[in-house]
């Protein structure tokens, strides 16, 4: 009994003396899932001396609505670039001191001075990932699918093989860029007709897909349950590693269609009332090092926009064409922008068609 | 008794007050905001545009209102949620009703643990639950290799029973379930036996004296287990989202959509007043139903 007290009473001062330490110097960050590496976090820790409080969310639309409503606390958060231009639009951020950040030099100028944050004022690239077809490569072989083109997501000659074995996002966005880009339009196309041409198109090839999902296809594909599916190139990357982990006889390949796809950049951004712009500025000098940023490349598959961090990238992952498009690929992919309220409103009526639809 | 005595009074207000203050802070002001928020419009980039515009009007209109009311698709996936909750408040009904029966009439000591059973799944978190379904619905399970092998027998082709609306009502009524038991369960636990012997004495057969006393007894624990299953599931949006297939969208669907991906919150709004305002008049609709019956004599009533 003696020794319990003794034990709690250590526990109990330890938490205390810990406690106020802690909450002198805590970062906070606002993040994906599991979109950092947990070695890179305890050598931020280890460098700024400080902790890092990480919160998440499931996507853009989680960010923005949460902040629209007046979420506060937050230093840094990782939006996608439309979502940071929302962000800068609705006078969320704070603007970056670029004499604080030697390291942006490493950053690919591709992905930098883009029409959503024009001379970088707010925003850094953190990483990237491509909307894609992610395969069964047993069962596509098997009935010999393509897995090179939007065509075996949407065309029923191909579909009819896989029926209720194919998922794709329940996203309208990208299922619309998808859609857009199959039909030979820009993914970030704005005519009301071919926005027509699109719904049509997914209405047509919705009887043959088993759900719309952006919560459980990697474990779907994982399992073997699912064989085709329209995803993000890190959720593809994720359930080949867990395939093989699992021991399964097939792999969960990437296919890049070569109609071209949504290309998504995530960056770092400050938050208006981040309690802590001083250590922001560090965090993201720190994330731009290119150890630092290949060690998330590593981990889930991401794309990199640093130079400096292709050398300490795993092989296997530097040549996939998802993860690091070819230069005659690059040109096909696109960034999507934000939508008006009215398109919005116009997108939100079709989408809700092609739901109920049957 | 027309003045009470001050003490009598301020005990009144002590035992009603919390629970008044309850409903005012935590309903009827987020429903002035949200009927606030359907007249307004959307922000550019989210949220709500200003409610006073650059030319100094103040920015009011009905056009979330409109829009629901000519675009006829948002009413069509309100009937079918609709259509939804009341199918699982029926199958929820038929599933408690012997359930709460066999509870009532067990001995006194297995009671406590039988209804402890019944809430036991409350223990685990929601979403795994539903996530547990997935596992259990999925094709390779025991379960769908089992139904598609009956099918095979009947030549019918396979089906999938994960991302179906048969996966969506499996599930909205498993969450539900416990909802109907319990009012259910505290209503035929009070029935007098002595009734039930009286009948048999007078010559009631088994169904007689289940359809002329134990059922119409019943009906305000019926009325209550209906409006706690059916208000939530007209409103439920995880389970479609994760269970349904790709016609499986309902009301709760349409209007997270409306407060993440469309970014509309003046039309959320109007989608959740229709929620509301359905659920109110359901909730009245029982009421109403129930004091009508009271003839009956409901142990309620007493």
């Amino acid at each position: 009994m003696k020794k319990t007290t003794a034990a709690f009473a250590a526990v109990l001062a330890l938490a205390l003396t810990a406690a106020p330490a802690s909450a002198a110097d805590q970062l906070h960050l606002y993040n994906w899932n599991n979109y950092i590496a947990p070695e890179t976090i305890k050598r931020f820790e280890q460098q700024c001396k400080c902790e890092v409080v990480q919160t998440y969310y499931s996507d853009n639309e989680e960010l923005l609505a949460k902040l629209a409503a007046g979420a506060k606390g937050y230093d840094i958060l990782v939006p996608t670039s439309n979502a940071v231009q929302a962000l800068i639009r609705g006078g969320q951020l704070k603007p970056i001191d670029k004499a604080q950040l030697p390291n942006l030099k490493n950053i690919d100028p591709t992905y930098l001075n883009t029409p959503f944050d024009p001379g970088n004022q707010y925003s850094v690239p953190y990483a990237m990932s491509t909307t894609i077809i992610g395969y069964n490569d047993e069962k596509m072989k098997e009935l010999g699918l393509p897995t090179d083109t939007w065509a075996v997501i949407f065309d029923p000659k191909y579909l009819e093989k896989v029926k209720g074995r194919v998922t794709v996002l329940d996203s309208s966005s990208e299922l619309f860029a998808a859609a857009l880009k199959y039909l030979g339009y820009s993914a970030n196309d704005t005519d009301p007709k071919h926005w027509d041409e699109a719904t049509a198109l997914i209405k047509k090839a919705k009887p043959y897909w088993a759900a719309f999902n952006a919560s459980s296809y990697i474990k779907e594909l994982t399992v073997g349950n699912i064989w085709l599916v329209h995803g993000y190139s890190n959720d593809i990357f994720q359930a080949n590693l867990d395939a093989q982990a699992a021991g399964r006889k097939f792999h969960i390949l990437q296919g890049m269609p070569k109609e071209g796809a949504v290309l998504a950049l995530d960056n770092m951004v400050i938050h208006k009332s981040a309690p802590r712009p001083d250590l922001s500025l560090k965090f993201m000098n720190f994330m731009l090092e290119g150890k630092n940023s290949a060690e998330l490349t590593n981990l889930i598959g991401s794309g990199n926009p640093n130079k400096d961090a292709l050398q300490y990238i795993k092989p296997e992952i530097k040549t996939l064409p998802a993860v690091f498009p070819p230069k005659e690929l690059q040109g096909k992919l696109e960034q999507l922008k934000d939508l008006t309220v009215a398109q919005r409103r116009l997108r939100n009526k079709q989408w809700t068609e092609i739901k109920a639809s049957r | 008794m027309s003045v009470a005595p001050i003490g009598h009074r301020i005990g009144r207000w002590l035992v009603s007050g919390p629970p008044l203050l309850y409903l005012v802070v935590f309903f009827a002001a987020p429903t002035l905001i949200m009927v606030l928020a359907s007249f307004r419009t959307p922000g550019e980039f989210g949220g709500l545009a200003p409610l006073i515009d650059e030319s100094g009007k103040l920015d009011l209109n009905v056009e979330a209102y409109t829009r629901f009311l000519t675009e006829p698709i948002y009413f069509e996936i309100f009937l079918k949620s609709v259509w939804y909750a009341l199918v699982t408040t029926l199958i929820c009904l038929l599933l408690a009703y012997p359930l709460a029966v066999l509870i009532a009439k067990s001995p006194k000591k297995y009671r406590d643990l039988l209804l402890l059973l019944v809430i036991l799944p409350f223990w685990s978190n929601f979403l795994i639950r539903i996530y547990a379904w997935m596992i259990i619905l999925g094709p390779n399970a025991a379960l769908a290799r089992a139904v598609n092998s009956v099918l095979g027998w009947w030549g019918a082709e396979p089906v999938p029973l994960l991302f179906s609306s048969f996966a969506v009502l499996v599930c909205l009524v498993y969450v539900h379930l416990p909802f109907m038991v319990l009012p259910l369960y505290a209503n035929l636990e009070k029935h007098d036996q002595a009734l039930l012997d009286a009948a048999q004495d007078l010559g009631a057969n088994a169904w007689h004296r289940f359809w002329r006393i134990t059922f119409p007894l019943s009906l305000p624990g019926v009325y209550a287990g209906a409006a706690l299953v059916f208000i939530p599931a007209l409103g439920i949006f995880a389970i479609p989202d994760i269970l349904g297939g790709p016609n499986d969208s309902l009301i709760g669907n349409l209007i997270k959509q409306q407060f993440l991906e469309t970014r509309d919150w003046p039309f959320g709004s109007v989608l959740s007043i229709v929620l509301t305002l359905a659920a109110l008049a359901l909730a009245g609709f029982a009421a109403w139903v129930g004091r009508r019956n009271g003839g009956f004599g409901g142990p309620e009533r007493a």
